[in-house]
Parts: C-alpha cells; sequence; structure tokens
C-alpha cells in the first residue's frame, strides 16, 4: 500500500521544481559473472517501480550489457563517451525505458575501452544526475583496476554482490577492503545471489550466514537461484516484472530496503521438494497446518 | 554362497561406518579454507617480510635452542575467532645455561662494536625507533622462552647428578 504513495511524492516535487539530491549507489563484485549487471537491472526496475526516479549508469566500457538486460540494446544513440567527449548533452544521452518512463539508462560505450573516461568526468556526471534522480545506480566492471575506480568515484554508496562460493566470497573481502578505504563510500551493503536452499541445507553450500559472518558486513538482500533470470535475461525483461518469480520478488524487497522500509528476508529455507509438498497436502486434509 | 553372505555384510558394515565418520562436509571445508586465505589477503605482510621474520626468530631462538632450521614452520592459521602465527620448530637440543651466557657476551660484544659505528656514521631516526622495537620483542621473548629453558637445565642436572 505504502507503494502507491511513493508515486505522488516525487511527482510533487517535480511540479515545485525542487531540485532533488540523489543518492548514487555503486553495485560492485570483484569477480565477474556474480550477477552485478543483473541485480542492477532489477533493483532499478523495482525502485522506477516504487515511483523513484532511476537512472543507471552502465560504467563497463567495452563490454556494456546492461542494455541488453533491460531491452533497451536498440534504442541507444549516445553513450557515456559521447557526453564526456562533448558530442550531446547528458539528457540526450539517456534511454528512457520502455514501460517505465521513471527508469534512464545511460549506456556504455562498446567501442572503447575504460580510459575513455576518467575518475573525476564521472563524478561530475554523478552530481549533474543527481539534481533530477532520486537514485543513479552505477554499474561497475569487474576486477580492482581503473574500471572500479571510476564507477566507485561518484558513489557515496555501494551494494556488494557476491554469491556463497569461495571464490566470490574472497573477491568481496578484497572489494569491501578497498571500499573501506574510500571516504566517499559512507555505507556499503552485501547482497548475495544464487542462493541455493537445497545445497545449504544438504551442507554444500556455504549458508547466508556463514558469507555474512566472513565477510562481516550488513546484508541487503538473499536472492535465490532460479532459472527465470535466463529467460528474462533473454528477453530483455528484468525478473521483478514477473510477478510469481521469487527472485524477482526478492529483488523487490531489496529495493524497498534501500528507500528504507524494513522489510524481513524470504525464507527460502522452506522445503520445496515433492515429498515435502505431499507432506504438506495431507497436514492440511488432517487439519493440522504445520 | 559365503561371498555373497560377506559381501552383504560388508556393504551393510560399510553403510553404517559412513553415516558413523561422517565426513567433514564440503561447507565446513570451504569456511574453513575461505577464512584463513582471508586471513593472508588482510594481513599486507609480503612473503619477504615473512622471510625476515622468519630468520630473526630464527637467530634469537637459535640462542637457546639447537633446532632443524630447515624443517621450521611459520603460517597463519585460524585459532578461534582470531588469527595465530603457528609457529613449529623442531628443538635437537636445548643449550645449557654457559653456552647461552657465552653467547649473550658475544652478542653483547657485537651489538657494542656495531653501536660504536653507529655513532661514528650519521644514521637517521628512523632506524634508532625501529632498533628500539626489535630489543622491544627481544625482551618480551626472552621472558617467555626463560622458564622452559630453566626447566630443561633443571632436567639436565637431574641427569647428570
Amino acid at each position: 500500500m505504502q507503494l502507491c504513495v511513493e508515486p505522488n511524492q516525487s511527482q510533487a516535487k517535480k511540479i515545485k521544481g525542487e531540485t532533488m539530491s540523489g543518492r548514487v549507489i555503486v553495485i560492485t563484485s570483484g569477480k565477474g559473472g556474480v550477477g552485478k549487471t543483473t541485480t542492477n537491472a532489477n533493483i532499478g526496475t523495482a525502485l522506477a517501480r516504487a515511483g523513484k526516479k532511476v537512472v543507471m549508469i552502465d560504467t563497463d566500457l567495452g563490454l556494456r550489457n546492461l542494455d541488453l538486460l533491460l531491452g533497451l540494446e536498440n534504442r541507444i544513440v549516445y553513450t557515456i563517451v559521447d557526453v564526456v567527449e562533448g558530442r550531446c548533452k547528458l539528457k540526450q544521452a539517456l534511454v528512457k525505458d520502455k514501460k517505465n518512463p521513471n527508469l534512464c539508462l545511460l549506456a556504455a560505450a562498446q567501442t572503447r575501452d575504460k580510459s575513455a573516461v576518467t575518475e573525476e568526468q564521472l563524478k561530475d556526471i554523478c552530481e549533474e544526475l543527481k539534481k533530477d534522480f532520486d537514485f543513479i545506480l552505477v554499474d561497475c566492471p569487474a576486477g580492482i583496476e581503473q574500471g572500479f575506480q571510476n564507477a566507485v568515484a561518484g558513489a557515496s554508496e555501494a551494494i556488494v554482490v557476491t554469491t556463497p562460493e569461495m571464490s566470490a566470497v574472497r573477491d568481496a573481502d578484497r572489494i569491501i577492503g578497498l571500499l573501506e578505504a574510500k571516504e566517499e563510500i559512507k555505507s556499503y551493503k552485501l547482497l548475495i545471489n544464487r542462493v541455493r536452499p537445497n545445497l545449504i541445507k544438504s551442507n554444500d553450500m556455504m549458508s547466508v550466514e556463514d558469507v555474512v559472518e566472513i565477510l562481516s558486513a550488513d546484508l541487503i538482500g538473499i536472492i535465490p537461484e532460479d532459472t527465470g533470470i535466463i529467460t528474462s535475461t533473454n528477453k530483455g525483461e528484468p525478473i521483478v516484472n514477473d510477478e510469481k518469480s521469487l527472485a524477482g520478488q526478492a529483488y523487490k524487497n531489496v529495493a524497498r530496503r534501500i528507500i528504507g522500509e524494513d522489510v524481513p528476508f524470504l525464507n527460502l529455507e522452506e522445503d520445496t521438494s515433492v515429498l515435502a509438498k505431499v507432506k504438506k497436502f495431507f497436514s492440511g486434509l488432517m487439519g493440522k497446518e504445520k | 554362497m559365503k561371498d555373497i553372505f560377506t559381501d552383504f555384510y560388508n556393504t551393510i558394515l560399510g553403510f553404517f561406518r559412513q553415516t558413523e565418520k561422517k565426513e567433514e562436509n564440503a561447507k565446513d571445508v570451504a569456511c574453513n579454507r575461505l577464512r584463513v586465505v582471508l586471513m593472508q589477503d588482510r594481513t599486507n605482510l609480503t612473503p619477504e617480510l615473512l622471510q625476515r621474520m622468519r630468520q630473526e626468530l630464527i637467530d634469537l631462538l637459535s640462542k637457546y635452542v639447537e633446532m632443524d632450521k630447515d624443517a621450521l614452520e611459520l603460517n597463519f592459521d585460524q585459532e578461534g575467532g582470531q588469527m595465530a602465527l603457528m609457529l613449529s620448530i623442531p628443538v635437537l637440543r636445548a643449550k645449557d645455561e654457559a653456552e647461552i651466557e657465552a653467547e649473550e657476551e658475544a652478542q653483547a660484544d657485537e651489538e657494542e662494536a656495531a653501536e660504536d659505528n653507529e655513532s661514528e656514521s650519521d644514521i637517521p631516526e628512523d632506524e634508532d625507533t625501529e632498533e628500539d622495537f626489535e630489543n622491544d620483542t627481544d625482551e618480551q621473548e626472552d621472558e617467555s622462552l626463560e622458564p622452559s629453558d630453566a626447566d630443561k637445565t633443571e632436567q639436565t642436572k637431574e641427569i647428570e647428578k
């Protein structure tokens, strides 16, 4: 219900002509392939659905993908490099989402490398966008080199994406170390992606608690492994738009936590095996709900 | 016929053994390995520094014991929630008091000579403080080692008697 109130608030702001002061959040991980870009697309879409004005910046120059996940690849005219090199105005380079006018993308250039944009330039772009948007989500490239430094430059908050795998956790630890050394980063939160409750239950995979304890960081989201992510990526449609998806629900919860709501974490431990369903069915018949 | 029974017996026994043993699961292995590797990542000790620390420890300890220097192990490990420096030294023989004193004298002479050299040449302050620090740690180590060493010398004396 609260969600319905949000759009009016942001509209009211617009009407009054107040300048916003958006939050710049960098989404990073260190390791590649843990779901940074997917996380970015889904949190961005969920925030926009909640009525926030959101812009996503893809800083993965040369390896852009955020446009694909949003299904916007055919609409890109100008990229961040065009903005920096003065070929267009910042506003001209923003691509509006097909469904949600609250959502914009500033795409990365596919034909250039990380040196095409500097830390200062990214900082300036973020400052400029802060005036018009509630949230600026910066999609960070993998690694800890210049691309990471650039992406972090303009941000004051960070979401560190990891999975319950050793290599991803180790890289996340490294990233956290680097973020802690940055004065501009006021807070960072951990998002654990691709959680597989069945493997955790059989003690074959580290649990969310293990990862949180090892990294000693605050948690902002637990996203279950979901095959729907593959189809949603293929369709260019973020999974938060799929009302039935558990991962989509988890991402929506993350967005609500970012806004400041206190949302409990999804219970992924629930047994979804056939046997458990049968048991549940019969216990339901017997009238004793477990 | 007998073979079938023994096979059957073995498989049943094997089943119970499996459940009894319950090898460390993949999750715990991952957690433990990660903790150790992260501690190594988090400490900024370079291999060179680690080597230096190892050499200094050998120098210090060889004053009191004869050891197998090549078999000395120095590792970071997890001890409860804290990082621990695990030092394993194969001791060949504990030195007796007379030997230790003799070595101390020799060392003192060396140090005096070194100090004379230092006073002659101009040395930046940094090195002085570093030396002080080393001396401090030496003293601490001495204290912790003395009791055990005294025990050992006592033991040897008893044997002599």
